[in-house]
């Protein structure tokens, strides 16, 4: 039971972790320094975390109401249209970020709200699994120490890869700084696209498409290096055709803005 | 990083997180097989056990415990088993470790045939005890590295408070250095780290020292250099107009400018003497209205050379303040306003404690007052009206003197209209300052 803690609740936390680390240092690099840039305060993140969690709360006890939604799909779709929403806002906030910011002075709003629906429908999906499986465990008493003593170590590595990557980010020069959370946000997308493809085919909303290859053998994703790259870089053992296709197309996306295009001149 | 404190104790805190919980986690994994090895080791003694048993005796309600079973058959019969065995074989005649499935149950099976009696013996034990038993005993390890965290985040708090101590004392050194203090820096303690920083503000405080007095050193030559030409100057400027005619366009204007020149070096002397690395030193405890008094009674003949009224209301005032500086304030505001003011005009200077006890000093006239388009530009520097003022003589840099004493003594000055109808209101107030 403890080690199946560990593995589910690392796999949620350290995904809202990563991306929280990568957005605060891309964020922190803003201002002055970067033309037309504009750096969001600590609020904003305060705000989405708080808002996530009671999102995740929220999800979690409507969960059973859901998954009757389309044909007993619901929390498929309803899973993959956060995912589209959270491609969208890191879509929206890269892109405000740059080029509204030269016209309008103090905090940008549009940028705020875009971080603030990302982090928060972040925190609400992963969140919303956690919460499902303590209320799963508390059910059987014999199981309920092991589960939190695995709750406890997975969220202190999750949280603990969160700060290290924030500080090896913001440790770089700016300009450096701005590339790799860039290329990480990207990738990140790239990792929602795809895991939207997987939840949708799930779903039977699309066909199966052929499986590009396995590397189950050299590294599962089941193991702690495993779970840190699929957080980090949306690692799969097994891709599909649609879920390549849809990575790239994501990361491409999040590449079009012009603060990415301009961080790599 | 925003602060040296949070990022030693969030990066040290989070390593030793990462990798402690990383190596519980392995060393969970790891003790977990052990527990594997060393239960299956037990399952093989029970064999041993079972074995020697007189099994003639044993019936079905012989009980090892709920989580044991056992079966020793006779090639097809059975010849004692424990309850919750099954009627047939539990596991395959295979010699070696296996799982089963019986009595509801998922099962760690052993199987051995014995030669000497021509048995097989056959035990089991149930996989889910085993590794409830083999898991909290292994998590009895993990939990103290959990729980210790907390302890660990304190003591690595309380660490680096101790270790950047000496950097903030110095910090507070710096700040709570007046401005005046050009001595040393001198920490009680001052570990290895800081002390090419301490060397090196102590280097910076001696080269501001040499350059402060260099600067002192020019301002006094300087002096000296330009008053005595322009004192030359105004003696040939009267000899002169004893030969030439003194009531000439040119005439005038050339003493008009020998006066301003004088002027400026008169003024630009004074923003000397009041910079605030002197005022500390100069500073007295004063009686304002008295102070007013002698500069209005200095002041007096140039407001009665045109007519214009000089009252002053107001009792006795104390202070803490440097009275060169105060004077030269007041100096200054009478010198604008009996300049700006119509000849039998009128200008008042009153010393008084407002409503908040904060003492306020106001001169105020009846003159054409300050355009509104002045109003935000007339403290800064050499800034001269464009509003009719070019015919008064002035250089620009009496309202900055005003301001800049004002601000050493933490006071607000400000302009609005005078309580006369026409005319300017500037007001002086001085913060409250504790009885002494």
């Amino acid at each position: 039971m403890f080690l199946v803690a560990v593995i589910l609740i690392l796999q949620e936390i350290l995904e809202a972790a990563l991306l929280l680390s990568v957005l605060l240092a891309v964020n922190q690099q803003m201002g002055p320094h970067l033309a037309g840039t504009r750096k969001l305060t600590l609020h904003w993140y305060a705000a989405a975390i708080v808002t996530g969690i009671f999102g995740a709360a929220l999800f979690a006890w409507a969960m059973p109401t859901v998954s009757e939604w389309f044909d007993y799909a619901g929390q498929e779709v309803i899973n993959a249209l956060m995912h589209l929403v959270v491609i969208g806002g890191l879509y929206t906030h890269c892109l405000l970020l740059q080029t509204n910011a030269r016209q309008t002075p103090g905090p940008h709003i549009g940028a705020g709200v875009a971080l603030i629906v990302v982090i928060t429908l972040s925190i609400t999906r992963e969140g919303a699994e956690i919460f499902l499986y303590i209320n799963g465990i508390m059910g059987t008493p014999t199981a309920v120490t092991p589960a939190l003593l695995g709750a406890g170590l997975a969220g202190g590595i999750g949280i603990s890869a969160g700060i290290l990557l924030y500080y090896s980010l913001v440790g770089f020069s700016r300009v450096v700084t701005l590339r790799i959370g860039l290329v990480l946000l990207a990738l990140f997308a790239g990792n929602m696209a795809a895991q939207t493809i997987l939840l949708l085919t799930q779903a039977d909303w699309m066909p199966y498409t052929p499986q590009l290859w396995d590397t189950t053998g050299l590294l599962t994703e089941y193991s702690v290096t495993g779970q840190l790259l699929y957080a980090l870089i949306g690692y799969e053992a097994t891709p599909s055709l649609a879920q390549a296709v849809s990575y790239v197309a994501a990361m491409l996306l999040l590449a079009s803005t012009p603060l990415f295009r301009q961080s790599w001149r | 990083m925003r602060s040296i404190r949070q990022f030693l104790l969030l990066g040290a805190l989070a390593v030793l997180t990462l990798f402690s919980f990383i190596a519980a986690l392995r060393g969970y994994q790891s003790s977990m097989q052990e527990a594997e090895t060393l239960f299956d080791t037990q399952l093989l003694d029970l064999s041993q056990l079972v074995a020697n048993l007189d099994v003639g005796r044993v019936n079905n309600d012989f009980r090892l415990g709920n989580n044991l079973a056992f079966q020793v058959w006779e090639q097809q019969s059975l010849l004692g088993a424990s309850h919750q065995a099954p009627a047939i074989d539990m596991t395959p005649r295979v010699q070696g470790f296996d799982f089963a499935n019986f009595d509801g149950y998922r099962w760690r099976t052993y199987a051995r045939f014995d030669e000497d009696q021509n048995r097989w013996i056959m035990v089991a034990e149930r996989t889910d005890l085993r590794f409830v038993l083999a898991e909290n005993v292994v998590l009895e390890t993990v939990l103290p590295i959990l729980l210790g965290i907390p302890v660990t985040g304190l003591l690595i708090w309380l660490i680096v408070s101790k270790g950047l101590k000496p950097l903030i004392q110095l910090s507070a050194d710096l700040q709570q250095k007046p401005a005046h203090d050009l001595t040393p820096l001198q920490p009680r303690e001052t570990p290895r780290e800081l002390v090419p920083v301490v060397n090196a503000v102590n280097g910076m405080i001696q080269r501001l020292g040499a350059a402060l007095e260099r600067e002192k050193r020019l301002s006094a030559d300087a002096a000296h250099e330009l008053r005595t030409p322009i004192a030359a100057l105004k003696i040939q400027l009267h000899n002169l107009a004893q030969e030439v005619d003194a009531h000439s366009d040119s005439f005038q204007q050339l003493e008009q400018g020998v006066e301003r020149m004088g002027h400026l070096v008169e003024q630009l002397m004074a923003l000397y003497r009041t910079s605030p690395e002197r005022f500390d030193e100069a500073c007295v405890e004063l009686d304002l209205h008295a102070l007013a008094q002698e500069v209005v009674a200095r002041w007096y003949p140039l407001f009665d050379a045109k007519q214009q009224t000089l009252e002053l209301l107001g009792d006795r005032c104390l202070l803490r303040g440097d009275p060169f500086a105060l004077e030269t304030l007041l100096a200054n505001l009478l010198s604008n306003a009996s300049k700006y003011t119509p000849e039998q005009g009128r200008v008042q200077v009153s010393v008084l404690r407002n409503a908040d006890a904060r003492v306020e000093m106001v001169v105020q006239d009846n003159g054409p007052g300050i355009a509104a388009a002045d109003a935000n530009h007339i403290f800064e520097r050499f800034y001269r009206s464009e509003h009719g003022s070019h015919s008064v003589p002035g250089c620009g840099l009496g309202l900055t003197i005003v301001q800049h004493v004002a601000e050493l003594h933490h006071a607000e000055v400000s302009v609005g209209p005078s309580d006369f109808g026409s005319g300017a209101a500037f007001r002086v107030v001085f913060p409250l300052q504790d009885p002494r």
